[in-house]
């Protein structure tokens, strides 16, 4: 019953897409208002249907009815209920349902106050994002449904793989796939301003906080995929450079671009034409990225279910790719900047500068994620490894934290002759702190560069901080109220925030990268091992019986603390074993715990690593969420009505 | 000064940057990706991945540090050594990619072995 349903929602859900695509798009060229609506209204009706497609497979997975092959596929009884919501988009199916769900309410949101951007505009969009939700839902319905019927109804399903048993992969998936979904709305607004030949900055203004979403969900998501392979994976480190992490990451770096160049459009006018392609670039490396994981085109450690949706996804690319470019050359003359170019030593040429390396180690990244594809066409295949990505991205990243640390110091107009004295305390900073290391026996040149340039920046941001309430205390107002001003300039200062969350995050990075410590050895109970300055002592070994799954702990005594790595046996699951990795942190260094195993003779053989600094990574990335957030909650003034004021006057600013 | 030429010049300045950097850091640290039979008819001086299905024969010893076992695609088969730990979904019949270099003693020393991982929450599909 379920499954008709479902399959009858997204079917209305197509029809209803596909009417407002083709009405929004005849529309918008007719310029008639009525029909505008309408093409609006469809869309939020082809949501709604999604929106009950989504519930109806919900209500399948946790009714259990495994007549519905993706209820059997991805969940079974004896699996606790919220695991098995989430087997919602634990799948291929049900995650490109839960992609055109996100995609269907974002798209819905941005759309409501669209009518003010202008009725061409606002019609384009609608056509973009309905066409976009168009694809999907063909997809869906005819390639891979998560309605289809099993023939015979099996007593039980499948149920989920152990390693995917973990809260985390409770959040990470649906932010990443959110964040991914996300992206659709600056392209559809970006694309239909350029198609409606409106070249000033309200398509900007309009999905700037859809925009900061996007990049904040992928963020997250990308965070969050590091801290789950550190704590389950039990392999000591959280980033592998695997292709499915890289194609998560180059939309996420493209946005990071797009969000700094932006700034410059808004303010001064100039980079329309780069911030087109920059949102473009962004959409485009999304629909790559799902390519990419859902084909198998490259060797990945994540494997996917191979299925007929690859060639759909390169088909949606190539179509994606050929009106982006079509859509560029059109109105490239009409993108030509129209007011004086900025000084060579500005916030603009910063953000220019800051741009063209993220860009760079975009090409980086997409290099290495297609070098197996591209060398497999001219003979055998190639692949590279984490040395390639660290030799190649390093010193772009490098540069990129320099300018992190200059960048908010320049002016926008003329830098003046106090550009020095500007400087003077992130360049302090990093000197005290080039020092300290040097003197600590740091010898590594990429350590040394990599935390003295966090420390400019991170000192950068404080100097913003201080130098905003000090100016507020000398006019002889208080604490409370420069407090106050922070709150109202939040976009400025979120930003800040954001930037010092990037900046805590990096030096996790950096610490846990170039002074990480392993050891694999075995010990007899008793025996004591010392690395990098942790005395640890294993106890003794012991089997426990759990309700689905029975556990060896290998006891080690750390001081005062007890770690108890494990390895868990599921005998249900073909007798598939799982690593519970033990970690003692202090924001000093974590003790990672290993247990490979344990010897006939009593002995355990572990692998221990001591990755300093990992909690930094965590907290960064905390910060930079709040930084976002307080960025983009409730603004006050909006960016929108400043752009429609230029627009109607434009002034040299 | 034209404008939008020193951009241009500073675009391909870093675009020379960057052509640099990939070209000398994947010359340095690219390998071939080989399935077990393409090995076999190319043997290489270098490291290599090689692909293939673990076989029934796992030794683990020195309390599961050490692991010996044959990977195997639809023609050839190559005995696999390693040392370390192996991921947890390893097993008899999963495909695995071990990094590494063959050595003389016909025997493939692995520096790391990658387990494809699940990233789907069922175990195996039901054939419909």
């Amino acid at each position: 019953m379920i499954g008709y349903l479902g399959a009858g929602a997204l079917l209305a859900g197509l029809v209803m897409a596909g009417f407002a695509a083709l009405l929004s798009f005849w529309a918008g060229r007719q310029e008639n208002a009525v029909f505008v609506q309408i093409g609006r209204r469809a869309f939020y009706a082809s949501a709604g249907m999604i929106v009950v497609a989504a519930a109806l497979l919900e209500l399948g997975l946790l009714s259990h009815d495994f007549s519905l092959a993706y209820v059997a596929e991805h969940s079974d009884l004896s699996t606790p209920w919220p695991l098995v919501a989430a087997a919602f988009y634990g799948g291929q199916e049900g995650s490109l349902l839960y992609w055109a769900l996100v995609l269907g309410l974002l798209g819905s949101a941005s759309l409501i106050a669209s009518s003010r951007l202008g009725l061409r505009l606002a019609a384009y969009a609608a056509g973009i994002l309905a066409a976009i939700e168009t694809f999907l839902l063909v997809v869906l319905v005819f390639v891979a449904s998560p309605f289809g019927l099993l023939s015979i109804t099996p007593p039980d399903g499948l149920g989920l793989n152990p390693v995917l048993r973990d809260g985390g992969m409770l959040i990470h998936p649906p932010v990443v796939l959110a964040g991914f979904a996300s992206f659709a709305i600056p392209f559809g607004f970006a694309a239909a301003a350029l198609l409606a030949g409106r070249s000033d900055a309200a398509w900007i203004a309009h999905t700037r906080r859809f925009a900061l979403l996007a990049w904040a969900l992928q963020g997250t998501g990308l965070v969050l995929g590091m801290w789950w392979a550190y704590h389950v994976l039990g392999w000591g480190g959280y980033w592998g450079w695997d292709p499915v992490e890289n194609v998560a990451l180059m939309p996420w770096l493209a946005t990071t671009a797009y969000l700094h160049s932006s700034q410059v459009q808004e303010r001064q006018g100039r980079l329309r034409a780069w911030n087109f392609s920059l949102v473009i670039l962004a959409f485009l490396l999304v629909v790559f990225g799902t390519f990419i994981v859902r084909s198998g085109v490259v060797p990945s450690v994540h494997t996917f279910a191979l299925s007929a949706i690859g060639p759909w996804f390169l088909g949606f690319l190539f179509v994606c790719i050929v009106f982006s470019i079509a859509l560029l050359a059109l109105r490239a003359g009409s993108l030509a900047s129209v007011t004086r170019p900025a000084p060579t030593v500005s916030r603009e040429s910063a953000f220019v500068l800051q741009n063209l390396l993220l860009i760079g180690v975009i090409a980086v990244v997409f290099w290495g994620t297609v070098l197996p594809m591209v060398s497999g066409l001219f003979g055998q295949e190639r692949v590279v490894g984490v040395p390639y990505y660290e030799r190649a991205a390093g010193p772009l990243f490098v540069v990129l934290l320099a300018l992190m640390a200059a960048g908010p110091l320049l002016p926008w107009r003329h830098a003046r002759a106090s550009l020095l004295r500007a400087l003077r305390w992130p360049v302090a900073a990093a000197g005290v702190v080039l020092v300290a290391l040097l003197l600590g026996g740091v010898r590594s040149v990429p350590a040394l560069l990599a935390i003295a340039l966090a420390a400019a920046a991170g000192t950068t941001c404080l100097v913003e901080y201080s130098r905003m309430g000090l100016k507020l205390r000398r006019s002889g107002r208080g604490w409370a109220q420069a407090a106050a001003v922070i709150v109202r300039k939040r976009r400025r200062y979120g930003a800040y925030l954001a930037h010092l969350g990037m900046v805590v995050l990096v030096v996790g990075l950096a610490g846990s990268h170039f002074w990480q410590q392993e050891k694999t050895l075995s010990l007899k109970p008793g025996d004591s091992v010392s690395i990098a300055g942790y005395t640890l002592t294993y106890t003794g070994a012991e089997q426990r019986r759990l309700a689905d799954h029975t556990e060896l702990v290998g006891s080690m005594q750390l001081g005062d603390q007890t770690l108890e790595p494990a390895r868990a046996t599921y005998a249900g699951l073909g007798g598939q074993s799982l690593t519970h990795a033990a970690i003692s942190s202090t924001p000093i260094a974590d003790v990672y715990v290993v247990l490979a195993g344990v010897n006939s003779d009593g002995s355990a053989s572990f692998q221990i690593f001591i990755n300093p600094l990992v909690v930094w990574i965590w907290a960064g990335g905390l910060i930079l969420i709040l930084g976002v957030m307080l960025g983009n909650v409730g603004e006050r003034r909006t960016a929108l009505e400043l752009q429609v004021a230029r627009a109607i006057s434009p002034q040299p600013a | 000064m034209i404008p939008g030429l020193k951009w241009a010049l500073l675009g391909a300045v870093v675009a020379a940057c960057v052509g640099y950097l990939v070209y000398s850091a994947a010359g340095g640290s690219s390998e071939y990706y080989l399935s077990v039979s393409e090995l076999r008819a190319h043997a290489t001086s270098g490291d290599v991945r090689v692909a293939g299905v673990v076989q029934n024969d796992v030794q683990r010893s020195d309390g599961g540090l050490h692991v010996l076992f044959t990977e195997k695609d639809t023609t050839a088969s190559i005995p696999v050594e390693y040392r370390g730990t192996l991921p947890d979904i390893f097993q008899p019949g999963i495909t695995v990619v071990a990094e590494g270099r063959l050595g003389t003693d016909g025997i493939f020393h692995a520096r790391a072995v990658l387990a494809k991982c699940p990233s789907r929450f069922a175990t195996t599909p039901y054939n419909q």
